[in-house]
């Protein structure tokens, strides 16, 4: 149901868009191992194959725009040491923390924190902020989910 | 919000006081316009009203910005059950008078529609504490309202939501539902990895894509496309033998520009 009055604005990309972020993505993936293949282990793959997803779905979804995404990037480059950006931002947690924790309705508060953990960037975010992001990171995570099914049942022998 | 926050005026015929309006801010007006016009109009009249007939209530000598809001209804709400504990009533001189009278309205509020409450002498005000926590309590509702309107957005994403109420289980739901959706995307990439050992993706996924039987509306287009990706499937091929990464670049231009066709897509909104 689609309400005529949508506080959080979520419009999320085409699905097209998500599927080609993510071919290009492995295609990444498979020149830069394109020596090693045949030593890599399970384990390895299957993180590289799930980092690449991420990766893609958010630059898929409007990589700066949103704080998630924002996050996970930062987290991806941080892993292959690169350049570390948006140093701006700590200063701000601190600041949110600090706001936060007078606030208290302890109902909220526990959910709000499991929901913190789980959705990328969310330990800076305030709860209204979380909302928002917490719905647009569903979608993009749905259609994520949507890509690599097809994929999959593309891939797998008839 | 809209049908419960109208609701809510409805039942409790709250003046909105203009720092009210403040603090809700242009969303807020918005909302207040929209439960305007469904109340035909009353809530500006009466917020007008209110404003000319609150010196009527004599209660001019504790006229401040902050007081000038709103006296405590006997009204028992249960989102405003602490509120009210915090509540005291404001030392005004027609305190009685407007209490009594007050106590009668809000029995015929409760039964009334709105439009019919409204437009009466007395209009249902509600005190808050003392000036300083004011704001605060003030500034605490809308946010809580805030949260409670993008609480119902999620509500609407998220399947399954609608059966259980309240803030806690559907943020469990919503908890619940991303959680699922992460655990599906590491199958997914575990089944990936299974099904391409050598992380040789690109090939595959074209000839498989292209031959997929769920393709089959899009044939004509298909089949030509297939023509041409063939071809340049056989050159990247020769690349991939050379395993040399300028190649790979180019041969890569080319087959996305391919994956730019109509097959793809209809590929991938097929479910």
């Amino acid at each position: 149901m689609a309400s005529a009055y949508n506080p959080i604005y979520t419009d999320v990309p085409e699905k097209d868009v998500f599927a080609l972020h993510f071919l290009q993505t492995l295609s990444n993936l498979r020149t830069q191992n394109s020596f090693s293949s045949p030593d890599n282990k399970t384990s390895d793959r299957v993180k590289k194959i799930k980092k690449a997803a991420y990766v893609s779905m958010a630059r898929a979804a409007g990589a700066t725009n949103r704080l998630w995404s924002r996050s996970l990037l930062h987290q991806a480059a941080k892993r292959n040491n690169k350049n570390v950006r948006f140093l701006r931002r700590k200063r701000r947690v601190t600041w949110l923390m600090r706001r936060r924790s007078n606030r208290g309705d302890p109902i909220e508060d526990v959910a709000a924190e499991r929901l913190r953990n789980l959705v990328p960037g969310g330990g800076g975010m305030e709860t209204s902020k979380l909302m928002e992001e917490t719905a647009h990171y569903i979608k993009c995570l749905s259609m994520q989910v949507k890509v690599m099914q097809c994929l999959v049942d593309g891939l797998s022998p008839k | 919000m809209d049908l419960t926050g109208l609701k809510w005026l409805q039942q409790h015929q709250q003046m909105v006081s203009p720092e009210f309006l403040q603090i809700l801010g242009s969303d807020g007006r918005e909302e207040l316009r929209k439960v305007e016009s469904y109340l035909g109009n009353n809530i500006y009249d009466t917020i007008d009203g209110c404003i000319s007939r609150t010196s009527s209530f004599q209660m001019e000598p504790v006229k401040n910005n902050e007081e000038n809001r709103v006296i405590a209804l006997g009204n028992k709400r249960k989102p405003e059950g602490k509120r009210e504990t915090r509540e005291k009533k404001k030392k005004i001189k027609a305190e009685d008078e407007t209490e009594s009278s007050m106590k009668e309205n809000s029995n015929m509020s409760n039964t009334e529609t709105s439009s019919d409450v409204l437009k009466q002498d007395y209009i249902h005000v509600r005190a808050r504490r003392g000036e300083a926590t004011d704001r605060h309590s003030l500034a605490e509702r809308a946010r809580r309202e805030k949260i409670s309107k993008k609480m119902k957005c999620l509500q609407d994403i998220v399947p399954g939501c609608n059966k259980v109420t309240g803030k806690a289980g559907m943020l469990d739901e919503i908890i619940n539902y991303v959680q699922s959706l992460q655990q599906q995307v590491e199958f997914l990439s575990m089944k990936l990895s299974f099904l391409n050992p050598q992380l040789e993706f690109h090939i595959n996924e074209l000839s498989s894509m292209m031959a997929d039987p769920r393709s089959f509306p899009l044939h004509q287009q298909g089949s030509l496309d297939y023509s041409v990706i063939n071809s340049n499937q056989t050159t990247s091929l020769n690349a991939l033998k050379m395993e040399t990464s300028s190649n790979w670049d180019v041969h890569s231009q080319c087959l996305y520009s391919n994956l730019r066709t109509d097959s793809v897509s209809s590929f991938f909104s097929l479910k």
